[in-house]
């Protein structure tokens, strides 16, 4: 009897065997492009290096607004479509309190923070309670939030994209020795906050006892429940930090980039993208999916031959594709 | 007669009527609705018809149906408007690009379930997006104007009927279509896929293939609108497919009942009615729209022809007992399966 | 009763995470054999079904099906060899009738499962499932969606659509799980009068149902196997009262 299969080693091993050649062509690429003119400040080294610093401050960018996305899911199974109107709505209120009433930038970030949890909270209490498990209606109903919010931000903010102003100390740029490169603080200070907030949630998660009772409802809701744990309270706190996690990327984004209509929708996708590609729930995923959409997008942005900018969507695309065909639930995805 | 009988008869009569006043729309209505309303709801219809279809008859929820629209509408014209090709010729042709973008969408996606699955298609959706707003070829975000449908169709803006009655027609053949399909090997496999499939991997069929084909007949239907819809409008941009476009199709379906093929068009109806006449009375009708879009998701997750599925049910239970024989697809539970 | 060994297993392991679940199994079921699987929960019946169906790949060790190396073979290849099984709480397809859910059992195991057209094979796939259907009682049922049917009814059905490929190897998990008396009485009957070409293996908590079915018992506790024997050795054994009554006596 013929046994169609092949063998079990090799289909271990060929998918991550793919998505490493894959990796070493691209790397090969850079590096020719990069380095193939010598490391002399007339060569391609400089601009390599500014690139990669935006890669990485973006991926900081879409981290922090990404992890409040997969604390969301890997809690409550939520899949919150209008994460991305709640990173609009922190940059808006930011920029509407910065802008229009004097406020100072910091002030101002924590008020965004919490407006962003605040709607986040709200709209969880009174759509998302009764309906726990229902994954589909669930979206359905964030859908529909989503389009709401986006209307009422055009009528209270505009149409016209805006911009935070970055306080003081951090409105001008480093020079980083070397190369005598300058690069915006701002960033910096950005990746810096990705950072800060990374090993904050990691810590949160997996050193403090609510941490604990988090990383319980996430294994086995019901049966944390039956030990008298009070897991809508959890949930309830998950939210709020997850939603205030978007606003506060909204605030970022808005001072390194800008804010306008149509923003939500582009970092709901990078934040499904990062999240698709790092798996559900995960931190780490979070952390890695964020630093590869990051730098692909600015590597192949630059790299690739002017006429092609449109197919730098391709290789995001691509590297979705590459993913999901080695792991089908992202890299550190628990599959259900 | 009976009260039952008496009700049937009713059902049957409004069915029957509405299928009348399709058939004779031209003749009934102004060139305007004709062409501002009526061949809209027709090949938005068939658009959110892919949704419901691949939702219905295989536990799908896809939001990709408006890129794999899109790949068809921008194919036609460009090949019809640069290339100069037959507008029949430029239509088949997209056809068959759509279908082989459906094929490698469903082949990725296939491996997923549940709300991963739909996030997967949006990211499809979104990203698709995005090239065509990129790509030169295809018009950046200008899109491609000038997009002729084939002559026998004639002028779509001045004389809507030809191109209304072929719309028509596709929507017709294409709804008899998965009908007749889902009492197929091929579609009763596909709705066992919807039920259970983990059951279905036991009784050996392979999921991931079926999945893809699913996919790939949803694509074909959702192709079949993009065309029409370029030849409707006479011309394509990346603006007939943004995330705005994808919730509106996913609207559609929610309002007419997303796991029902017939509510594709009956929420293409209201939507479009709304759309046209609605949208005047208030610069917030995003806003309305979300706040029925939220109350239907609620209330009735069937939409309006749940709604009415239930309203039969229960005159019928009042007028004397017997339930209707089941007719497939019903709608899947929830919660279980996710 | 003769012949090679029509599922053989060797060393078979399976870890989950922490959880060791399957530990060195070695198993042979010979064709036309009636072989119970008995252990308290958590023994690793269902983990050692999943092993041997196909829909959980090993940690460690083989599974020969039919004569030939399965281990690395998908689930839906090993069924299309002859292999059907049931599952603990009953998997049919709610949305679809009686009539169509046991077409879909015949179909899987035949070719065409892509066709887009109605064909005379069809009709033969229909004849087959109303033929199932009568078998394990429900024929008067065949219109009713699965959805709407009772417990024990959907239970039938279970048994109906492994029943309906005609398999070699048929394997139950707890077929009587959750039935009455009375029906537990019909799936006892129905067992009991199935031909010897179908091999029958199964997981039963029900000591009546499995004793009554059973000529060979194989007993698991803790992922091992620790003994193996007849109906009335498995009965008369210290080893087994021990294990099932033992957690609560031991100290």
């Amino acid at each position: 009897m013929r046994t169609l299969a092949v063998p079990a080693q090799l289909r271990r091993f060929a998918g991550p065997a793919l998505g490493l050649g894959v990796l070493a062509l691209a790397l090969a690429w850079v590096g020719y492009r990069a380095f193939g003119a010598g490391f002399g400040a007339g060569g391609n080294v400089p601009s390599l290096l500014i690139i990669s610093l935006n890669g990485l401050t973006l991926a900081g960018l879409y981290f922090i607004t990404a992890a409040g996305f997969t604390l969301i899911f890997g809690l409550m199974r939520v899949v919150n479509m209008a994460h991305g109107s709640l990173y609009l709505l922190g940059g808006y209120v930011a920029w509407s309190l910065t802008a229009n009433h004097g406020v100072g930038f910091w002030p101002a970030l924590v008020a965004a923070a919490f407006a962003g949890g605040g709607v986040g909270l709200i709209m969880q209490q009174l759509f998302l309670r009764w309906n726990l498990g229902q994954d589909l209606r669930q979206a359905l109903i964030t859908i529909a939030v989503s389009i709401i919010l986006a209307d009422q931000m055009l009528v209270h903010f505009g149409g016209i994209a805006e911009t935070i102003t970055p306080p003081g100390r951090l409105a001008d740029s480093v020079r980083l020795h070397v190369y005598g490169l300058q690069y915006p603080a701002f960033r910096l200070f950005v990746l810096g906050a990705a950072l800060a907030v990374g090993c904050g949630l990691w810590a949160g998660i997996k050193r403090t006892r609510f941490g604990m009772v988090v990383r319980a409802g996430v294994d086995d809701r019901s049966m944390t429940s039956a030990l008298g744990i009070n897991v809508q309270f959890v949930f309830a706190i998950a939210f709020f930090v997850g939603s205030a996690l978007a606003a506060l990327g909204g605030v970022f984004g808005g001072t390194m980039l800008s804010l306008a209509p149509g923003e939500d929708s582009n970092f709901l996708l990078s934040s499904l993208v990062v999240v698709i590609i790092g798996g559900l729930g995960s931190l780490g995923g979070a952390a890695l999916g964020a630093l590869l959409l990051g730098l692909v997008e600015q590597l192949s942005s630059f790299y690739l031959p002017a006429s092609y900018t449109s197919d730098s969507i391709l290789l995001t695309f691509a590297l979705l594709i590459v993913v999901l065909a080695i792991r089908p639930a992202g890299f550190f995805g628990r599959t259900a | 007669m009976s009260a039952r009988r008496a009700w049937a008869a009713t059902w049957y009569g409004v069915v029957a009527g509405v299928l009348l006043v399709a058939a004779l729309c031209p003749v009934l209505f102004s060139t305007y609705f004709t062409s501002a309303v009526a061949v809209i709801v027709l090949w938005t219809g068939l658009a959110a018809a892919s949704l419901t279809f691949l939702a219905g008859y295989g536990g799908m929820i896809s939001l990709a149906q408006t890129a794999l629209f899109g790949v068809a509408g921008f194919m036609v014209a460009k090949l019809s408007v640069e290339q100069h090709w037959n507008a029949w010729l430029a239509a088949l042709a997209a056809l068959g690009v759509a279908v082989g973008v459906g094929l490698l969408f469903g082949a990725i996606a296939s491996g997923s379930e549940g709300i991963y699955f739909l996030m997967i298609t949006l990211a499809f959706a979104m990203l698709t997006y995005y090239y065509f707003l990129q790509a030169p070829t295809f018009g950046a975000h200008e899109g491609i104007n000038g997009v002729m449908p084939p002559k026998l169709l004639g002028d779509p803006v001045l004389h809507p009927t030809r191109i209304y009655y072929a719309a028509l027609i596709c929507c017709v053949l294409i709804y008899a279509g998965v009908r007749y399909l889902g009492r197929t090997a091929f579609g009763l496999t596909l709705q066992g896929l919807r039920d259970d499939p983990v059951r279905m991997s036991a009784l050996g069929y392979t999921v991931r293939l079926h999945r893809t084909l699913a996919f790939a007949s949803a694509a074909f239907i959702a192709s079949v609108a993009g065309v029409l819809s370029a030849w409707d409008n006479t011309r394509i941009s990346p603006g007939s497919i943004d995330i705005t476009r994808t919730i509106d199709i996913l609207t559609v379906a929610v309002i007419g009942g997303l796991y029902r093929l017939e509510g594709a068009w009956v929420g293409a109806f209201i939507f479009v009615m709304l759309d046209t006449y609605a949208r005047g009375l208030s610069d917030r009708f995003e806003t309305y729209i979300g706040l029925v879009f939220l109350a239907i998701v609620i209330v009735s997750p069937d939409g309006v022809t749940g709604l009415a599925r239930t309203i039969d049910r229960r005159i019928r239970e009042l007028t004397g007992g017997g339930a209707k024989p089941p007719q497939s697809p019903a709608t899947p539970t929830e919660g279980a399966a996710a | 009763m003769s012949g090679a060994p029509l599922l053989r297993v060797r060393g078979l392991e399976k870890r989950f995470g922490g959880v060791h679940a399957v530990r060195h199994v070695d198993l042979d079921v010979l064709p036309g054999e009636r072989r119970a699987v008995l252990g308290p929960n958590g023994a690793g019946k269902t983990t050692l079904f999943g092993l041997v169906s196909g829909s959980i790949f090993p940690s460690a060790g083989t599974v020969e099906l039919f004569g030939g190396d399965v281990t690395n073979v998908p689930e839906s290849q090993r069924t299309r060899l002859g292999l059907s099984r049931t599952f603990q709480t009953s998997r049919v397809f709610g949305g679809l009738t009686v009539q169509d859910n046991l077409y879909l059992g015949a179909l899987g195991v035949r070719g065409g499962r892509l066709r887009p057209l109605r064909t005379a094979k069809d009709a033969e796939l229909r004849a087959a499932g109303r033929r199932g259907a009568e078998r394990v009682g429900l024929g008067t049922r065949l219109d009713t969606l699965a959805a709407d049917l009772s417990h024990g009814e959907q239970r039938q059905l279970e048994i109906g659509l492994a029943l309906v490929a005609e398999p070699r190897l048929l394997m139950l998990d707890e077929p009587a799980a959750g039935l009455s008396r009375s029906e537990r009485q019909l799936v006892t009957e129905l067992l009991l009068s199935l031909e010897r070409e179908v091999t029958l293996v199964l997981i039963e908590h029900d000591m009546d149902v499995a004793l009554t079915v059973a000529e060979q018992v194989t007993m698991m506790h803790e992922g091992r196997v620790v003994m193996e024997g007849t109906p009335a050795e498995i009965r008369a054994s210290k080893l087994v009262r021990d294990l099932y009554l033992g957690s609560a006596y031991a100290a």
